[in-house]
Parts: structure tokens; C-alpha cells; sequence
């Protein structure tokens, strides 16, 4: 006899307007399994499981949970329902501690629990299990995204949820922290819990799903078990053709010419310091920075970018100093700038596609949006490309794509590319890197962060390597670099220490 | 878009019926008759000249206050200053009165409403420059600073602004006729109201064309995005803060010169609030701004009357107001999570 289903989808739609973002979508979970849910940016991945949780009710169809519809009608009533979800963009408060976070979420809090009460020590078992290395008492403010990520899974699993939902939980990990959340997701499901992992890429799934779900357009069009399928079959499902990953960097040119030079930058934040960086970037040439999250990555890239100050340092682009020397000035960057984080660094949610498109037009005194907005929008597949559409419908990675259409768009004379591809799919990835190339091609110095490291093998020039606020290499990427080489300088480990 | 409509119809509809149950409800409490009450109310706020004139009257300072929590709400700051700024440019306008009583009326009232909106400016620019420098909340600073003017005032007319002539009455000289805002024959709609009309078209002009409400819009969404593209929030912190105690500043002058003719202690019944109250509802759009700034004002003007003629406790007029601002911020949420299908 088949197992019961803990929830089941039947026949659910769910339309905004004229746009069905889920449409006739059948599925079941069950107990102790973990179901990946793949398909391109937009097919409705988010919205489905929004449904289950609460968020929005669906239009059409219902959801059974353990047989019976279900009654839930928000976010809280479904966590007390045991289904608790972890989403792509985050909601921690910053200014408190990761513990403090955690006993806000935790069902169990009395109101007078305070920083020394003992009794609220099992709030942190999950975390203790999960990530060890999170220390309870720093500010969320100064972890990583990554680290944040998995604070909210553990606020998720504090409620003793039985069903899981992960939005796309490995694209802001470190390959090494994805690789630990795949063990715990499997150590969960072993306990029965019912796991939901909406992903893009290939790795998690043949890491820890049972079964595999693909959506196309709002509709489930495949449901497999792991095995089953290979996976270009699985990429032909999802994208309608199968999608082959190339990557050439654009030939070097051969005089370089310097043109975005980092002078010794120091620079302080809460819980993070730059020491004294320095890096020249030329004309046509892509380097890559990669580092361990959490180790100044993000401050590099907001002093770059003119938006946090320096203690002293220069960034020079094109003989024009770049960085703010104090909190009160501001400075418009000259640069084409992708932050990590779109939906809260580079977008204005509450205005249409067009109008965040111009944002360098309207923010510089101009009156109507730029011409060629609906061409951009085709050319980087934002979809759905209505150009008044308000930017806070979109999916994540068509957000994500949004952004790289307005700096990638017309030609740069720098580009700062914080993960240009996190939460993208197949073809969306090959779109910007082709686009990040061609912009290299022109004449740009690309510098590009990443935590992907075959990617920057694959594609940068030079690779540079972060470690606690300093850079501590810069390596030619001649084709001896390897994975583990690199991996061993970010993480400061001894190479023979390691071989040995 | 007749989805939008259809919506908003359904809410001002609910919001009236309901208030016009509660005030039932209240008038009985009261052991009046409800409805005769009501339709007293309806008659003191709109019934002839008169009572429009007196509803005109306090729409004027409501409007005016409204319009000056507007402009720096539109950015996202929540200022409660406008009664102080109000006091602000009483005090500031009084002083180009008394310091030149001679002057002509072609010099005395450019003169008096710029130092008026002076005044109130620079009531606002305080809180603001505090907020963009040094990242003190603009909604305690303006909050305290409404008690400080409200005790210069005092100061000033219990000191040495004190008309001698008036024996213990703590109050300026009567204003010349010079300094007495144009008012219609015979009523007390007066040059304030039609500054509050311009200055709300003015306003939708300057938040929903041109540059600068791009500039607002944008940092108003994301602050930080509005940064990384060269817009200083600090500076559009200070600049709509100054503006909007401009405004509250003129609406304190036209109260002095047009209603009581001479600077008193007592120049605002709460203005500035009811005023940041109906900016909240009409969500700092002054072409809505307009219309409730109107119903609010029949509404003070009408429970006035009522407690006159009507023998109901003077409590009366706020404690309706207060319904109907409960009523207008209950219904609509009320109404959205009645419906699970409406979309935020
Ligand atoms: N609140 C909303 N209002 C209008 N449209 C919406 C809303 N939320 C989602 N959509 C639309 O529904 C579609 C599906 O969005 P969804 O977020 O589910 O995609 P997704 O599969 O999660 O994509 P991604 O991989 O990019 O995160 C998109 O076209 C999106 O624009
Ligand atoms: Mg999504």
C-alpha cells in the first residue's frame, strides 16, 4: 500500500492579474521524503510552495494536508501547522543577535526570557547541530548571507516542523556549506521530516532528493525519482532544450592598459576590517575575487561601489577617485555595480521594470525613463517583460536579471559583479556571462566575486583571493590552477599540509 | 483598474456606514436622540453661508497642517511637528507686525507670511538636520519640539510682546488692518484657504512630475539604491522637513491675522495633529489631502456648533474626530482580510 500523503496539491492554480503563475499543479509530499523542485526563473517554484505556506490562497484547486483540506490562512498559522519555510530573500532582524532572532521565532519563548535564562538554551540545539561555527551572540547584521540562510533554517526547524520548504537555500552557501546542508537535510528527512528543495542546481539534487519535480510555465510537467532520469533529460524538462555550459573568456588584450586600481584600501565595518588591499584591474580583463563568505568581500565591494566609506586607500577608475570619505557623502558610481542581495541592495521594489532600468537617468535629474527599457528586457529574458510592471512581482532570478540588464546594459568602463549568477538558471547564466564578457570585450576591467570556483577557473583571467579583509594571493589563471589549489589559499590552509 | 475602483468605492462606503454607526451608538450613550443629532451636525457643517464659511474656516489650518506632514511623509519620515511649526510662524510672523506696524499692506503681507513660513521653516530644519546628521528620529524630536513653542508663546505674550492695554489678558496688540489676511466679505474664509488650495495642486504637481519626485520616489523606495546613484538622502531629509514647516508656518500666521487678529496663547485646537492624522488616510496625496481635509473641518466646525446649541459635552468634537480616523484606519484592513483573494 503507497504511504499517505502529508500534503498533496490537486489541481491548484494561483493567477495575479492576467499572469497564471501556477497553473493546474498536482503534486504530493510525503513523510521522510525530500522533493526537489526545479525549472527555469519564473516557472512558479516560489509561488507553489507559498500556497502550501500560506502566503497568498490559491485560486483554483485545493491542498490537502494529511488527508483533510487545509485550513491554513498565513505564514503563522502555518507554522503552528508544522509547516515552516525558508525563503529566498530573508527575515532576520539585523540589529539583534542570532540568538535573540532565534528566541523571537521560537513558540516556546516566554516574553520574559532574557540574554541570561538558561532554560531557553534548547533554542540553540539546532544551531549547535547545524552550524557550530555561527557564535549565538554576534549580530546577524555582521554574518554572511550564507550564515543567515542557515539561521533561518534553524528558526525553521525550532517550530519541529514536519514539512520543510527551502527556497533555494544552497545559492548563497560556499560549495563546502552546501555540501554540510545536504547531509543535515538528509539527517532530517531520516526523521520523518517531509523536505521541499527548490533549487537550480544539478549538484543538490543528485546529492540528497528523492524525488524530482520539474515546473515549466506554471505547471508541474514532470515528477521522477531520483535515477530515474538522467540529467540532461532532467535540464531538457526544465528549459525545453538542453542547455550546454560554455564558457570562453575574451582573449586578453595584448598591451594591457591599467584602468580600475585599488591603492592599499583599508576600510572598517562592525565584525569586519579591510587591511591594506591593493589590485589593478585592466581594460578587457576579468579577475576574479574569491574568498570564503563573511571575509570582506562585501565591504570590498560596497567601498568599490562609493556606498561605505574608507579609513584610507584610494579606488582609482580612469584617473577618477572613486571612494567616500565619509558617512555623509555621497558619490553616484561611475561603475556598472551588481551588489549581492538585489531585491534590498539594487532595486526600488516599488517602481515599474522601465523605471529601475533608468535609475541612473532618474536619479540624475532626468524625467522619463530611457528608450530602449522593453529591448533591455527582452535581450536579458526578464520575463514577464512588461516594462510597467512593479519590480516587487517579480521571481528572484528575473529580479536578479532585471539588474543585470540596467548595468550590463549599455557599456562600462568598469564592472563589479558581486554573484551575478545566484538563483539564475542554466540558460539565464549563460546569458550573463556572455553578457559580462562582452563587456570585457569593450574595454572594461571586470572584477567578478564569486564563490564558484570552476567558474572563475573557467572564466577569469586572474583570480585573487580574500582572506580575513586581506588579499592574500593573485594568481594567474594559467590552467595549473585547480579547485583545491585555490580552496587551500582561501582557506588558509597549507597546500602540502593538505596533500600530506 | 475596475478592480481598483470597485475596491475603493466598497471601503469609503463601509468606512461611512460605520461611522455613521458608531456616532449613532454615541449619541445614544450620550441619551440624545441619534439622528436628529446627526442631522444637526450635517446642517452646522453645510446647512447655509454661514456654516460653510465656519467649516472653510477650520479647513484652512487642517488643510495647511496636513500638507505640511505630506511632504516629508512622502520621503518616509513620520513628522508630528506641524503644530509646533505652526506656533513656530505665529511667533515669526507676529514679530514683522509688531516691528513694523506702519507698513502697508502691500509690503505687510509678503512680508509677514515670508517670515510666517521662515519661522516654520526653520522649525522643520532643525528636527531635519538632526535626523540627517546624527540619526535622531524625526518623529520624537518634532514631537518634543511642539511643547517648546507652545511655551514661547506664552512667553512671549505673558512677557514682553503684552499688549498694555489689555489689562491681564495675555495677548499682542490688535493687528493693523494692514496685516489682516483678505478675507471674503462677511464670512471667515480668508487668503489662507486659497494658499492651502495652490499649495496641494502645487504639491501633486511637484510629487508626481518632474525630477525631483523621481528622486523622492526612489529614495523614498530603497534608500541605499537612491545612495549608490548619488542622491544624499541627508539633503532631501532637511529640504522636505524645512518645506513642510513652511507650510505649517503660514497656516499659524493666517490662524493670528485672519481668526483672532492678534497673537494669543491659545492659537491651535490640535491642528498639527488632526492635520498629520488626515495625511496618514489620504496616504500623502494632496489631491485626497483636499477632500478630507474639508470633511474633517465640517466635522470640528459642526461639533462646535453642536456642543453651542446642543448642550453635548465639549469632549464631543474630539472624541468624533477620533472615531472617525479609528473608522477610516479600521475598515480598509478589515475589509482586505474579509476578502483572502485581495492582493497587496
Ligand atoms: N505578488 C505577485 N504579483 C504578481 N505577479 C507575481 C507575484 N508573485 C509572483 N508573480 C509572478 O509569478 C511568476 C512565478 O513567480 P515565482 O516567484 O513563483 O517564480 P520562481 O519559479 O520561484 O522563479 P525564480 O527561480 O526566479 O525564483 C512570475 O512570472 C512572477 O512575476
Ligand atoms: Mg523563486
Amino acid at each position: 500500500m503507497m504511504p499517505k500523503a502529508i500534503a498533496c496539491f490537486e489541481n491548484v492554480s494561483r493567477r495575479f492579474g492576467d499572469l497564471v503563475a501556477v497553473n493546474d499543479a498536482n503534486l504530493e509530499l510525503f513523510q521522510g521524503d525530500v522533493t526537489a523542485i526545479l525549472g527555469e526563473n519564473g516557472a512558479g517554484k516560489s509561488t507553489l510552495m507559498k500556497l502550501l505556506y500560506g502566503v497568498y490562497p490559491p485560486s483554483n484547486g485545493r491542498i490537502l494536508i494529511d488527508g483533510e483540506p487545509s485550513a491554513i490562512t498565513g505564514p503563522a498559522d502555518a507554522m503552528s501547522n508544522g509547516v515552516g519555510m525558508v525563503f529566498q530573500n530573508f527575515s532576520l532582524f539585523p540589529a539583534l543577535t542570532v540568538r535573540e532572532n532565534l528566541l523571537l521565532a521560537w513558540p516556546k519563548t516566554p516574553f520574559w526570557a532574557s540574554e541570561r535564562n538558561k532554560g531557553t538554551s534548547e533554542v540553540l540545539a539546532n544551531l549547535t547541530r547545524l552550524a557550530p561555527h555561527i557564535n549565538p551572540h554576534s549580530k546577524v547584521a555582521n554574518l554572511s548571507v550564507g550564515e543567515q540562510q542557515l539561521v533561518e533554517l534553524c528558526k525553521v526547524l525550532n517550530i519541529s516542523a514536519r514539512i520543510v520548504i527551502l527556497d533555494e537555500p544552497t545559492s548563497v552557501l560556499t560549495p563546502a556549506e552546501a555540501r554540510h546542508l545536504h547531509g543535515f537535510i538528509r539527517q532530517i528527512a531520516g526523521e520523518g521530516v517531509s523536505v521541499v528543495f527548490i533549487t537550480h542546481k544539478l549538484v543538490d539534487v543528485e546529492a540528497c532528493a528523492d524525488k524530482i519535480a520539474i515546473m515549466r510555465q506554471g505547471k508541474i510537467v514532470d515528477v521522477s525519482i531520483r535515477g530515474q532520469r538522467s540529467m540532461s533529460e532532467i535540464v531538457t524538462l526544465m528549459m525545453g532544450s538542453d542547455v550546454k555550459r560554455t564558457m570562453s573568456p575574451p582573449a586578453l588584450p595584448k598591451k594591457p592598459v591599467e584602468r580600475l586600481f585599488l591603492n592599499k584600501i583599508c576600510a572598517d565595518a562592525p565584525g569586519m576590517s579591510l587591511k591594506n588591499i591593493s589590485l589593478s584591474v585592466a581594460s578587457g580583463e576579468v579577475v576574479g575575487l574569491a574568498g570564503v563568505a563573511g571575509n570582506g568581500q562585501a565591504l570590498l565591494a560596497e567601498v568599490i561601489a562609493g556606498i561605505h566609506p574608507v579609513t584610507s586607500g584610494d579606488v582609482v577608475l580612469d584617473g577618477q577617485n572613486l571612494v567616500r570619505r565619509n558617512q555623509m557623502e555621497t558619490l553616484a558610481t561611475p561603475l556598472g555595480y551588481i551588489p549581492e542581495q538585489p531585491r534590498e541592495n539594487a532595486v526600488v521594489e516599488s517602481m515599474t521594470l522601465a523605471q529601475n532600468l533608468s535609475l541612473r537617468t532618474l536619479a540624475s535629474g532626468g524625467i522619463d525613463v530611457n528608450s530602449d527599457v522593453q529591448a533591455l528586457l527582452t535581450r536579458f529574458h526578464v520575463n514577464p517583460p512588461e516594462k510597467d510592471r512593479q519590480a516587487s512581482t517579480l521571481s528572484g532570478g528575473n529580479l536578479q536579471k532585471l539588474v543585470s540588464a540596467r548595468e550590463f546594459g549599455s557599456p562600462r568602463a568598469a564592472i563589479l559583479a558581486c554573484y551575478p549568477t545566484m538563483g539564475l538558471d542554466l540558460s539565464a547564466i549563460q546569458t550573463i556571462y556572455l553578457e559580462m564578457f562582452a563587456q570585457a570585450e569593450a574595454g572594461a576591467a571586470v572584477l567578478w566575486i564569486s564563490e564558484d570556483l570552476d567558474d572563475l577557473i573557467a572564466g577569469a583571467h586572474r583570480i585573487a583571493i580574500i582572506r580575513e579583509g586581506q588579499v592574500v594571493a593573485v594568481k594567474i589563471n594559467d590552467g595549473s590552477l585547480t579547485r583545491d589549489k585555490l580552496g587551500a589559499l582561501m582557506t588558509g590552509m597549507n597546500l602540502d599540509e593538505l596533500v600530506a | 483598474m475596475m478592480q481598483v475602483n470597485r475596491d475603493s468605492i466598497l471601503v469609503v462606503s463601509a468606512t461611512i456606514l460605520a461611522f455613521f454607526l458608531l456616532m449613532v451608538g454615541f449619541f445614544m450613550l450620550l441619551g440624545k436622540p441619534p439622528f436628529e443629532m446627526i442631522g444637526m451636525l450635517l446642517t452646522y457643517a453645510l446647512g447655509d453661508g454661514y456654516s460653510i464659511s465656519q467649516t472653510l474656516a477650520k479647513t484652512t489650518p487642517i488643510l495647511l497642517c496636513a500638507l505640511a506632514a505630506a511632504v516629508p511623509g512622502r520621503l518616509g519620515l513620520i513628522s508630528v511637528g506641524a503644530e509646533g511649526q505652526l506656533y513656530a510662524g505665529a511667533i515669526t510672523g507676529t514679530a514683522v507686525v509688531l516691528a513694523a506696524p506702519g507698513l502697508p499692506a502691500a509690503l505687510m503681507l509678503p512680508a509677514m507670511l515670508t517670515s510666517a513660513a521662515l519661522g516654520g521653516a526653520f522649525y522643520g530644519y532643525v528636527p531635519g538636520i538632526l535626523r540627517a546628521r546624527l540619526h535622531i528620529n524625526e518623529t520624537i524630536t518634532t514631537l518634543l519640539l511642539n511643547y517648546v513653542t507652545v511655551l514661547w508663546v506664552n512667553a512671549l505674550v505673558f512677557g514682553p510682546w503684552k499688549d498694555p492695554a489689555s489689562q491681564g489678558w495675555p495677548a499682542t496688540i490688535s493687528f493693523p488692518q494692514a496685516a489682516i489676511l483678505p478675507a471674503l466679505p462677511a464670512s471667515r474664509i480668508h487668503l489662507g484657504l486659497l494658499i492651502g488650495i495652490a499649495l496641494a495642486i502645487a504639491l501633486h504637481f511637484f510629487f508626481t512630475r518632474g525630477a525631483s519626485a523621481q528622486k523622492i520616489r526612489i529614495l523614498a523606495g530603497n534608500r541605499k539604491v537612491g545612495e549608490m546613484f548619488g542622491l544624499n538622502f541627508g539633503t532631501w531629509v532637511i529640504m522636505l522637513m524645512a518645506m513642510g514647516g513652511a507650510i505649517a508656518g503660514i497656516a499659524g500666521i493666517a490662524e493670528v491675522s485672519a481668526i483672532q487678529g492678534r497673537l494669543q496663547p491659545t492659537i491651535s485646537i490640535g491642528y498639527g495633529l488632526t492635520g498629520f492624522l488626515v495625511s496618514w488616510l489620504s496616504r500623502h496625496q494632496p489631491l485626497i489631502i483636499l477632500p478630507v481635509a474639508f470633511l474633517v473641518g465640517g466635522l470640528v466646525a459642526a461639533s462646535d456648533a453642536l456642543q453651542l446649541f446642543a448642550k453635548v459635552p465639549a469632549a464631543s468634537a474630539i472624541i468624533l474626530q477620533g472615531l472617525l480616523f479609528a473608522v477610516a484606519l479600521a475598515v480598509p484592513g478589515f475589509i482586505k482580510s474579509m476578502r483572502p483573494g485581495y492582493e497587496r
